[in-house]
């Protein structure tokens, strides 16, 4: 930790003064300086421990907590929603890119702040700790300034540990100063109105087992309502690719415990929701779909032979207009009266679920323990019987069928499981369970995605380039054919381990 | 992937170190990581910073691999620049190097893992023909040459030329120069016309450069509008454009 807040009523001035009363000093000015604070929705770099940071015409990658920048580059502060793979090449990509992946690193504060820096040197007059003394003040979107806690930051200048440490006793012990608990970034996203460490679209509601099954249910579902409408936004505005990623997979959680609890609601009521679940994964599917094509663009090229990989172009440029058209469509619905309907109905009933009349919901009243393990078993068990009739000659449908099971067994695991049964048991399950489903969604995906391209030929020839667009593509399903052939040879061993002896004796004991 | 250079002459007093601190500054004043490493046991350039001469475990344990380079890196009052310091052990660094596997690609070796943090990293050498320049040509990617104008000069570029065929990229600059000496400027047009490896830019004597020792930084920090600030900026730009690759 490097940031401090200053003793109470201590101008900068009057810090200044202290410290060098105390330290060798060099005389540095003051001056003023804004900078923006980038991070990702979910607050990636934050759980790094890192913030990016645009000031001065750098953008720069700082380690806050170790008061080292880890990578920068000569650029002004962007005002847009960046991605990572959009910086020129070099070591501020290198290290942003294996963080945030495809998250865009969006502007969280403005600040702008007094500062003066001073040096502390050693007995040669070398620089041996960097301070800086800042009166930092958030930028409201309308230009108006709101001061911020007073602070004074330490920069370890590399190879000068000894000297920091004691700067910070200094500091601490006789001049008064306090460790900040939160840092600048933190206090500045917070009273900018966000939350420091961002949104997560993880699921983590706790519950008890003995708890009614309708209230956990609507606790559940109302969290990930929340994700639903926190990823809207992000959606519209196409901000990056995980929004309307994020969103789906909240839609197809509800839906998995809408058909797994479905006694816990009353059925007519049910019955109106689901539908309207259906519509809304309907009207997103297609601009997820498009999205991962261009997202995987540059693993296709990869399967195809070096002289080939440049012909495929037309066919992103197809895919790409595509994905624009449809996410036109998809952005239309969601801004639709329908759709705002649907949140405020679908939360609406979730709070009223547990004063409902129980009598044509014979599930509500039961313990959730009992009621999600039981449905754990059943899936479980489902599963394994048609896993069980899978062999080298089955149709892609069961292979499907099975991956759709997969997917209401690992919801289940995750929603209810985690909070409610031994993470020993259920953790090395959900695992098992996710190399199954890793094969089984590689040999959908390579499926659906042949069809696309043989579905897309007609339109890819017609352009310019299209002959030798057709022929890549030509290879290229070659090459995914193969790989969902491969996919299928991995099923067995993959299965195996998910129905093995000792599985099914923990699922048995366990979730009865 | 950083790049490697170093500056070297067989003879001493001809500029290296003044030209590796002031290169290596103004890299780093450009916002690029950069690295010194000053490998003559004098540390001059590791003076010039004003950072003490000392590296835990000395020659011998670095360049065996067993001090962490990563630790016995400095940081310079200036941002983006860091030095390995020179040790007074480095005086045997001939004998620690021979007593390593291959000891040609032992520097090569120390500095692997610092390859991806600093966009360039400087080798200041000591002057002699040894294992060690011998391993600084391996680990190089260019070797940057001050030359004084004299007799001779042209024979040294020669020979170092033909010593390191197939290996660095030579890149040779005259350095000390008196443009009132007529014997500077004829070896300076007659040496061009012989090398396509010698550099426009020239480095000229300056107080300026002697003064380095007492204000303990780069020119371009204490002097910024001096006529050797400006040579060395003007070399640096042409340093950077002639650089292969």
């Amino acid at each position: 930790m490097s940031e401090f807040l200053l003793p109470d009523g201590i101008s900068l001035e009057a810090a200044g003064e202290a410290l060098r009363q105390r330290l060798e000093l060099a005389r540095g000015g003051v001056r003023e300086t804004d900078c923006t604070f980038y991070d990702t929705f979910d607050g990636l770099l934050h759980a790094e421990d890192l913030v990016l940071v645009g000031e001065a015409g750098r953008l720069s990658l700082v380690q806050p907590g170790a008061g080292v920048e880890r990578a920068g580059i000569a650029m002004d502060a962007p005002t847009r929603p960046l991605l990572a793979l959009e910086l020129d090449p070099g070591p501020l990509r290198d290290a942003l890119l294996p963080i945030v992946e495809v998250r865009a690193l969006l502007p969280i504060a403005h600040v702008r702040s007094r500062v003066r820096a001073l040096d502390v040197l050693d007995d040669q007059r070398k620089t041996v700790v960097r301070i800086r003394l800042e009166e930092p003040a958030l930028i409201s979107s309308g230009g108006r300034l709101t001061g911020l806690g007073p602070r004074l930051t330490l920069g370890l200048v590399r190879g000068y540990d000894k000297a920091l440490t004691e700067v910070q006793d200094t500091l601490v012990r006789e001049l008064g100063f306090m460790l900040a608990d939160r840092r600048l970034v933190e206090e500045a996203v917070a009273a900018a109105g966000g939350v420091p460490g961002g949104h997560s679209s993880k699921i983590d509601v706790p519950l008890s087992v003995s708890e009614r099954a309708d209230a956990a249910t609507a606790a559940v579902l109302r969290a990930l309502l929340r994700v639903m409408q926190l990823t809207i936004e992000g959606m519209i505005a196409d901000t990056d690719s995980e929004f309307l990623h994020d969103f789906r997979v909240a839609v197809r959680r509800s839906r998995a415990v809408q058909r797994e609890l479905k006694r816990v609601f009353p059925p007519a009521q049910l019955a109106r929701f689901r539908e309207q679940f259906r519509w809304l994964q309907a009207i997103t599917g297609e601009a997820r779909d498009l999205d991962v094509y261009v997202l995987e663009f540059d693993q296709y090229r990869a399967m195809l032979p070096e002289s080939l990989r440049g012909e495929l172009d037309p066919l992103l440029g197809v895919l790409s207009r595509r994905r624009r058209s449809a996410h036109r469509t998809m952005v239309r619905a969601l801004r639709s009266e329908r759709a705002a309907r649907l949140y405020a109905e679908w939360s609406d009933f979730l709070q009223g679920l547990e004063a409902a009349p129980v009598q044509d919901r014979p599930d509500a009243t039961r313990p959730i323990g009992a009621l999600a393990g039981e449905r754990i078993g059943k899936v479980y068990r489902r599963m394994l019987k048609q896993g069980g009739a899978i062999d080298d000659s089955s149709p892609p449908e069961h292979y499907h069928e099975l991956r759709k099971q997969g997917k209401e067994l690992r919801y289940l695991l995750e929603l209810f499981g985690a909070p409610l049964y031994p993470a020993e048991i259920v953790k090395p399950m959900v695992k098992s369970l996710k190399s199954l489903q890793d094969v089984l969604g590689r040999h959908q995906d390579r499926e659906v995605q042949v069809a696309t391209l043989q579905s897309l030929g007609e339109e890819v020839s017609a352009l310019p380039g299209g002959a030798g667009a057709l022929m890549a593509m030509g290879v290229l399903i070659q090459r995914l054919g193969e790989d969902e052939r491969a996919a299928r040879a991995e099923f067995a061993q993959n299965f195996a381990a998910f129905s093995s002896e000792l599985q099914r004796r923990l699922v048995k004991q366990t979730f009865k | 992937m950083s790049r490697v250079l170093a500056t070297y002459n067989v003879k001493g007093g001809v500029g290296k170190t003044s030209a590796a601190v002031n290169l290596a500054y103004l890299a780093a004043r450009d916002r690029s990581s950069t690295l010194l490493w000053d490998l003559d046991p004098q540390g001059a350039s590791t003076y010039l910073f004003r950072v003490k001469p000392k590296v835990r475990g000395g020659a011998r344990k670095l360049v065996r691999l067993k001090t962490e380079v990563d630790d016995v890196i400095k940081g310079t009052d200036y941002e983006q620049l860091d030095l390995l310091p020179a040790d007074f052990s480095y005086r045997h660094m001939d004998l620690a190097l021979d007593s390593t596997k291959r000891p040609t690609s032992r520097l090569s070796k120390v500095i692997a893992p610092l390859r991806d943090e600093y966009e360039w990293i400087f080798l200041d050498c000591p002057p002699s023909i040894s294992l060690v320049s011998e391993s600084v040509f391996d680990a190089a990617d260019a070797l940057l040459v001050p030359i004084i104008p004299a007799t001779l000069s042209s024979r040294t570029f020669e020979q170092l030329s033909k010593l390191v065929q197939g290996g660095p990229q030579v890149l040779a600059f005259f350095s000390m120069v008196d443009r009132r000496k007529k014997l500077h400027r004829e070896v300076m047009e007659q040496l061009r016309g012989d090398s396509a490896g010698v550099l426009e830019s020239t480095i000229p004597t300056s107080a300026d450069v002697e003064r380095m020792g007492v204000q303990r930084s780069a020119i371009a920090e204490f002097a910024p509008r001096s006529r050797a600030a400006l040579a060395y900026q003007a070399l640096w730009e042409e340093v950077q454009g002639r650089l292969n690759g």
